[in-house]
This record gives structure tokens, sequence and C-alpha cells, in this order.
């Protein structure tokens, strides 16, 4: 995921508290399927440039005929992805419709999901990062929660599903891209050209996003349901130099003025928000948030001009990025020989924008923010602003339900993701998206998404597969 | 050179009464080489460049041929012209070209000429033009290594077949020696001044990538440096890390954040100032003919060594810095691995230049002291700088080169010892026992045309042809009687 799913102690069960009725055991069979397949994938590396997404793409395609889909309805879509920041690789989508028996009662249900991971080196990594670890009751490895373990949990409970006997009243249509972390072009063809083939889904369930809390000692702190999302954008900060030999430094330094550039962004807050579904959430969390924290939200949900108290909501790690725009540098690239003055030094801004704020809007005050004409402040995609989704209480039900049946305790709440996914370029064509994966994790140890050594809980993986069965059965069985 | 210039340092105006009114543009002065030489010297000058001998791509060995080639057409025996393969940097395969000119009944034993074949980089989208396609505009020769160095390549090369042709017999050997990873490893250098010796070793050596005159933009000479000593080259990678994450969710942690605290740092860092023999000797008759500012701070420090104050003014100008201290620049950067995570690790590359005499190590401890404990700081292990002593002055080089460029420039151009803010090859010769001098004879106007290692390299075309005649001059003085 482009986002982070915020995992927030969430209160205010969004729907009345659903009975705990037992969830379904796994059988040992299923779960060993289970296993071998995550390995597999997460052993495949498809990192961008390196043309794997087609490979992993395939063995699904063919787990899923092997397990009874039909050939014709099982489509590993070949496709480009490429930009001047991310590179380029020739890429796929896998598209699985799994058809309704007799007359569908409605129009399909999207499951979306992507193939793709970020970057991986091993030296970086405590383990190989592309061969699937065990230790200490996780699974480690790139791509274990963001999110091969949701690829796994969708493929394994249909084939399920399907082996025990389903019968899906309505189409349930996967859409598993292949460049979500880079330039999400495969969701931009399924939220267009693909539409025909989808099915023109109702709405979709997006497995990267949705995601249980638990603090380290076991206190759940809540699950999150999805259903909004920061923009996604990219900005490069450029600064060209004459150069020359490094034996005679000058003044006038690309990296120097670079570095005070980037020193200001470090410093810089835009200006805090709140729209609909954050001002439930802190709502939620204002009540239970005990000590400074708390009195912050509060303070600030009763005035929000309380620039002070959004800061200091900003600046916990649990709730960071839910209050504003965030931008931050993620990569550096300068100079051409160690012995010459650069001619370039370039910074790689990624920032995460509030909904409905303009991107071409950030451009403009990272401008002002750096306030220096030797810096140029460039965009790097032209992604426009994202969209929230109305809450559907089938979703809300079916989410809660499953939740509620496999743990103990934790309340389901709306959520913004501080990220962008591949649910954005849906939302904008009128079909809502929510993220309800169904893993839990411990906060805020295993956020690793993204960064070093990325892990999720051995039972997490198993435990999603009965999720989503659930979550399907309520949806498209009845 | 990874060292300085052409011009060494100089200083802008001597505003001496005793310069004429009106001076002579130099670029258009004619030149003394004649024409049918112009004509030899232009078209090998063009091949040299238009052969883009970058590290890695391989195209030294084909440069190192070309003057191989020059050479057995001259009728220097083929025994005597050794291609030596080898390999720089990992993975960088290049070559040394080694010749010996031999003497009949040599007195005296060898000259060693110093050069170097490949360029630094150079990016055809920085540059207006291809910076491997050799360009004549406006009185100018353009394209990576114009200055720094094939012009030294082929002045020296053809002075001596030049000579040659013409029926100077030499009093004793002239060794050519080129290498081909000068702007990286230094390999070939190193080499050079060991496991091949038994064809270089020489008296002393006269390096063609240093030394040079320089004019102001009023077209009054300024000064032509004899370099005698160069600081020692040593790049440091400063690193941050960081266990990374979701760029969705910042931290304070952050490691460009660090690292851009560090580069501030280094910016501001000023190492102390320092003098020399040789920079004693180049202040001393600056010294003379400066006036204003600069001229005091020369003076005030010279008379008083631990006036920090006017050592600073004096680094300050753009003409002169390199020269009071070591200094150290950032000169390249490298973090993160995703658009959309946080970087795990950010890194700078920082070229230091070391006053001689200074080990790396404490270079090394003072930049750790700059940057702080989250900052790592450790040498490049891929080329590790080597401290050298300057060379004594010879009376015979110094008369030499005085002789050619009163010749070129008239008694206006002061001849002085200098340091160059750089390593060339020269210092892996001087630590093995053989005194080098920077002695070339190309020039530009200062500071317009100092743009070694940048864009749009150049160096005037009078300025290449004259160099041809300075090096002719040079080895009939010192190896003619």
């Amino acid at each position: 995921m482009r986002k982070i799913a915020q995992f927030a102690v969430l209160l205010g069960t969004v729907a009345g508290p659903a009975l705990a009725a037992p969830a379904p055991a796994l059988s040992p069979a299923r779960a060993a399927a289970t296993r071998a397949m995550f390995e597999q994938v997460v052993n495949t590396p498809t990192v961008i440039g390196r043309h794997q997404v087609p490979v992993m793409a395939n063995y699904l395609a063919d787990q899923f005929k092997a397990a009874g889909f039909p050939a014709a309805d099982v489509h590993v879509m070949p496709y480009h992805t490429a930009s001047a920041t991310t590179g380029e690789d020739d890429t796929a989508a896998l598209i699985v419709r799994w058809r309704a028996a007799g007359t569908p009662k409605a129009k399909p249900i999207l499951l979306l999901g992507h193939m793709d991971v970020v970057e991986a080196k091993r030296e970086d990594s405590s383990t190989d990062p592309f061969k699937l670890t065990e230790r200490d009751g996780y699974y480690y490895g790139r791509g274990t929660i963001d999110m091969k373990d949701g690829i796994t949990g969708i493929t394994q409970a249909m084939i399920d599903l399907r082996a025990s006997g389903f019968k899906p009243t309505r189409d349930i249509v996967v859409l598993f891209t292949g460049d979500e972390e880079t330039n999400g072009i495969g969701a931009e063809k399924g939220a267009s050209e693909w539409l025909d083939l989808l099915g023109h889904p109702e709405y979709g369930l997006n497995a990267d996003g949705g995601l249980g809390a638990v603090l380290a000692d076991g206190t759940p702190m809540g699950f999150t349901l999805q259903t909004s999302e920061k923009t996604f954008a990219g900005y490069t900060l450029t600064v060209r130099n004459r150069g020359g030999h490094s034996s005679k430094p000058r003044k006038d330094n690309a990296i120097y003025s670079l570095a005070h550039a980037l020193d200001k962004i470090e410093a810089y807050r835009f200006e805090p928000m709140l729209n609909e579904t954050t001002r439930a959430y802190f709502t939620a969390r204002a009540k239970m948030e005990k000590g400074a924290l708390g009195k912050a939200m509060s303070a600030w949900l009763a005035n929000p001009k309380d620039g002070a108290a959004a800061d200091a909501v900003e600046a916990s790690e649990t709730d960071v990025g839910l209050t504003r725009t965030r931008c931050v540098a993620t990569r550096l690239f300068a100079g051409h020989a160690d012995n010459a003055l650069p001619q370039l030094a370039t910074a790689m801004i990624n920032c995460r924008i509030f909904p409905g704020v303009d991107p071409n809007s950030i451009q403009a005050e990272l401008t002002r923010v750096v306030a220096d004409p030797t810096v140029i402040v460039s965009r790097n995609d032209n992604y426009v602003a994202s969209l929230a989704s109305p809450l559907r209480p089938d979703v809300v039900n079916a989410f809660t339900h499953a939740v509620t049946a496999i743990h103990a305790g934790f309340a389901v709440v709306p959520e913004m993701s501080t990220g962008a996914s591949d649910a954005r370029p849906f939302r904008v064509a009128g079909v809502p998206v929510y993220g309800v994966n169904g893993k839990t994790i411990v906060v805020p140890t295993d956020l690793r998404m993204h960064g070093k050594d990325e892990r999720l809980p051995i039972k997490s993986l198993t435990e999603n597969v009965v999720h989503w069965k659930m979550m399907l059965s309520d949806l498209a069985g009845k | 050179m990874r060292g300085a210039l052409l011009s060494l340092a100089l200083a802008a105006f001597p505003a001496s009464a005793a310069m004429p009114p009106v001076a002579r543009n130099p670029l258009t002065v004619p030149t003394r080489l004649d024409p049918a030489w112009q004509v030899k010297t232009r078209a090998l000058f063009k091949q040299a460049i238009e052969i883009p001998t970058v590290k890695g791509r391989g195209e030294v060995p084909r440069m190192a041929a070309l003057f191989a080639d020059q050479f057995k057409a001259a009728g220097i025996p083929a025994s005597d012209i050794h291609i030596n393969p080898y390999e720089a940097l990992p993975g960088d395969k290049t070559a040394a070209l080694i010749v010996r000119w031999r003497a009949a009944g040599a007195v005296k034993r060898p000259i060693l000429i110093l050069g170097h074949m490949d360029v630094v980089e150079a990016k055809r989208s920085d540059w207006k033009y291809d910076p491997f396609k050799f360009r004549e505009e406006g009185g100018y020769f353009y394209g990576r290594g114009t200055s720094d160095m094939k012009n030294g390549i082929v002045a020296t090369s053809l002075a001596l077949i030049k000579l040659k042709q013409s029926g100077f017999k030499p009093d004793r050997d002239i060794i050519l020696f080129f290498s081909g990873d000068e702007e990286t490893g230094g390999v070939g250098a190193t080499k050079g001044a060991s496991e091949w010796r038994e064809l270089t070793d020489a008296e002393f050596g006269l390096n063609a990538d240093g030394g040079g005159g320089s004019y102001g933009r009023d077209g009054k000479p300024i000064v032509f440096g004899v370099s005698m000593a160069e600081k020692t080259f040593q790049t440091y990678f400063l690193t941050a890390r960081n266990r990374g994450g979701h760029s969705s969710r910042p931290r304070p942690d952050n490691a460009i954040y660090d690292l851009a605290d560090a580069l501030k740092a280094v910016q501001a860092h000023r190492f102390t100032p320092m003098l020399n023999d040789a920079t004693r000797g180049y202040f001393a008759q600056r010294a003379k003919h400066e006036q204003g500012v600069l001229g005091d701070a020369m003076r005030r420090w010279l008379a008083d060594e631990q006036d920090g104050k006017a050592a600073d003014i004096i680094e300050a100008n753009e003409l002169e810095v390199g020269l009071t201290r070591t200094r150290c620049v950032a000169t390249m950067l490298q973090a993160g691995h995703a658009d959309n995570a946080l970087p795990q690790m950010a890194q700078a590359t920082v070229n230091c230049r070391i006053m001689p005499g200074v080990q790396p190590s404490a270079v090394e401890a003072e930049l750790k002291q700059a940057v702080g404990p989250k900052i790592e700081v450790t040498p490049d292990p891929s080329f590790i700088g080597l401290p050298t002593p300057p060379s004594p002055m010879r009376a015979d080089v110094l008369k030499a080169v005085t002789h050619a460029v009163e010749a070129f420039h008239g008694k206006a151009m002061e001849i002085t010892p200098t340091m160059s803010t750089g390593a060339s090859d020269g210092s892996f010769f001087r630590a093995k026992g053989i005194p080098v001098y920077d002695v070339d004879g190309s020039w530009g106007i200062s500071p317009d045309d100092e743009r070694a290692h940048g864009l749009d390299e150049r160096l005037p075309v009078r300025a290449m042809y004259d160099d041809v005649v300075h090096w002719e001059m040079i080895l009939r003085d010192l190896t003619g009687k």
C-alpha cells in the first residue's frame, strides 16, 4: 500500500455490537496450502524492474484454475509501467471472475490487491527479504504485510469457499495489480478500460487496507475499516549549479542549497484540518485517550483553530498524518564524481495530502516554504485529489461480524488512510472502496511496511483466510 | 588532475603600475607553432577528445593505442613503447602508456613526463554541446578533457615527436608515462612508481597535469605557477542510517534530515589555516603586487601565521581558495530506496584536499567532531590518500620554465612556486622518492576558463598550440647540453 493503515485505538464501533458467532476453523490441509502459497509469493521478488510480477500472476492464475475456476474467467493482463522517478517494468495484473450461480442478485463485488512490493535490499535487512523466514512467531520477508498476506488471504478464501461448495449469489471479481507501489497504472486501467471485464462492480473490498492493532501486552487497540485516503503526490526539488573542481569549493553549491531547503521542509507544518471521518475518529479517541494526548484531541475538536492542540496530536506516533497534509524527503541524488562540485542535486519529496486539497496548491506552498529561487519544486505525477467512500451498512456489518468472531475485544472504526492505494481511481470513477483486510499486528513495532525486516504474526496469515471467507459468505452468499 | 587547474589559484589583478595601460587580448596573439604542426596538433587533439575515456567505459586502451601509433610512426622502436593494461577501480579496464626516447650515450638519469589519459564523467544532458564532440568556437577548443588534460598529453607527445624529427639528440632518456585512472583510482600511478619502476625510474618528473598561467579578464598576465607540492586527496563517506518506514508516517528521526544537518555543519566548518614552504613562497610573491584588502591580508598573514582572520580573507577569495588550509566539500548524495518509503540510509560523499603533512586520519576525526554522533564518517576504501612532501625546487627546472614562459607571455607573467590544491599522479612518484614539478604551459582567462571537471570545459586555441612549443623548449633546455 502506498498508505498505511492507521491502527488506532478505535472506539465508536460503527455497527452495533455483533453477536460473536464462532469463527469457522481452517482445515490443516488448507492451512498448509496457505503457508505454501505465502512462501511462494513472498519469495518472488516483485520489485519494479525485476520482471517478476508476471511470474507471480501466472502462478496465482494456475492456482485458481487448478481449484476449478474456469480458464475463461482467469486473465493475466500484461502491461507496462514506467515513470521518470520509479524506473520501468513489464508487469501484469490478474483478473479472476467467479460468476454467480444463476442470475446475479446484484452487480459484482470487486476484491482489490496488489502483487508488487517496495524494494528491499539484502544489506539493509536482517534476513534475505525475498526468502520467507519463520522466527519468533513471525513470518519475515518483503511483502509479508504489504500485502502478500492479503493476496494469499483472498485467493485461499476463494479456493476454500469453492471447494466447500459455496455458490455466490453475485459475481466476485478479483483484480490484483502489478504496480501499486510505483505508478498505479494497473488500477487506472482497472477503473477504465478493464471495467467491462470486471463487470462494473458495485463496490470494492480492498485487502490493502483495514488492520487490527494490539499492544505488545496483547491489549486490543481496534480494527480499522478504511473509507478514505489522503492523496499521494510526489515532488522533486532540483538545484542546478555550474559545478567545477572540488579542490576549489565555492559558496554556491547545489548540495548545500538543497540541504538548507530540506531543513525548511523538515521544520514546516501544514495547516491542520478535520473532515467527517477524522472528526468521528478523534471524537471516539478523545473519550478513551488519557493524559495530554486525549486533552489535545478534545481541545482541537472543540476549537479546530487550535493549532497547538493539533500539533500535539500530530506529534504522537500513533496519530501522525491524520491532522493535516504531510510531506517528507525520501530520496536524494546529487553529483557526478567525487572530485567535482555538483552540477545537479535533487530530492524527492513525498506528500500525503488531506482529501479535498489540490496537489498543485501543495507545489505552490512548498515553493514558498523553500523560499530559494535556485531550488525548483516540480511535480512527479498528475494525481488528483481522492474522494471518501460513504459507509455501507452491509460492508460494515460483514466486517464487524468477521472481526468479532475471530478476535475478542476489538472495536471497529472508520479510518482515513494517510496514504493512497489502488482504491483512488475506483473511488474517482464512482466505485466506493473499503479497506477490510483482516490481519492483526503489534503496534507500533510491527508497522514495517516499506521498512526494514517487514513481518507478519504467524497466526494472522490463516486468520485472514477465515476473515475473507466470512466476509464473502456474508456479502455474496445471501 | 584531481587537483587544481591550469591557473593555480591566482589572485585577481596585480595592479602593478608597471603594466602597460592597454593589454593585448591573449586569445588573439598569434601562436608560435608553425602552421603544418598546428594542423597535426588539432587533428590529434580532436581524436583524443572524441575518445570518451571516462571510468568504466573501457576506452582508455584505444587512446593509448592512438598515441603509441604516433610514436611508432615517429621512429621510436616498438620495444620502447609499452601499453600496460590494468584494472583500476573494480571493473574499470584501463591501461597506461609508457614510452622511452633513448639517448645515445646518456650521461644523466632520465626525465619522466607525467600525464593521464582518462577524464572525469561529463553528461550530455548537463552540457550545452556533446562533451565528447570536439568543437572550436570563439578562440576556444571545447570538450571534456580540453584542459584536464588531453591538452598536456597532446603537447608533450607532439613536442617529443617534433624534437625527434628535427634531428635533436637528447643527452638523457625522456620517458613519457600516461596513466589511465588518475581521476578515480590512481592505480596506474601507484604501479608506475613501484612495480613498473624499471620502465619509469628517473631523476625527476615533469607533470603536464599542472602548472600553467593565467590572465585576468582585462588581458593582463597574472601568474604562472610551478607546483612543487600538493594537497592530499581523500574522499570520505558521511552516512546516516535509520530504521526507515512508510513515508505516510514521517517521524522526527529521518536519515535525510540528519544528513542535511551534517552537510550544513560541513559547509560551515573551517580547518585551521597553515603555511608551508611552497605556499609561503607563493604568497610572498603575490603580496608584492596585490593591493587592497586581499593584499593586506596576505602581508598580515605572512607576518603573523596565527592571524586566522587574515587567512580567512584570503581563503574567501575565489582565486585563492584552497591554498590556506585543508578544505572539504560535499560532492555527491545518495539516499533512500523508494519514493514512498522513509530512507534507511542517506549518504554524502565529501571530498577533502588535505594540507601536506596533515594525516587523513586527523581530518576524519575533525569531520566526526563537526557532524556529531548520528553520522558515520569513513574514508573511501577505494582510494586512500598518501600524504607527500613538497619537492625541493630545482634551479634547472625553474630556469627552463622561465625561459619558455617569458617567450610566450613576457616578463609581466610572474613565475611562482605553488602548492596544487588537488592531488595528481605526481603524489605517487613524490611518495616514492622522485621529485615532481608541474610545468605544463597551458593558460586561460581566470576564472572564466577554470572548468576542469565542470561544464563546457575549454582551452584557448592558442594555449594548445603554444603548449607544444613550450614543452619543446623545456625539453631542449633540460636534455640538450
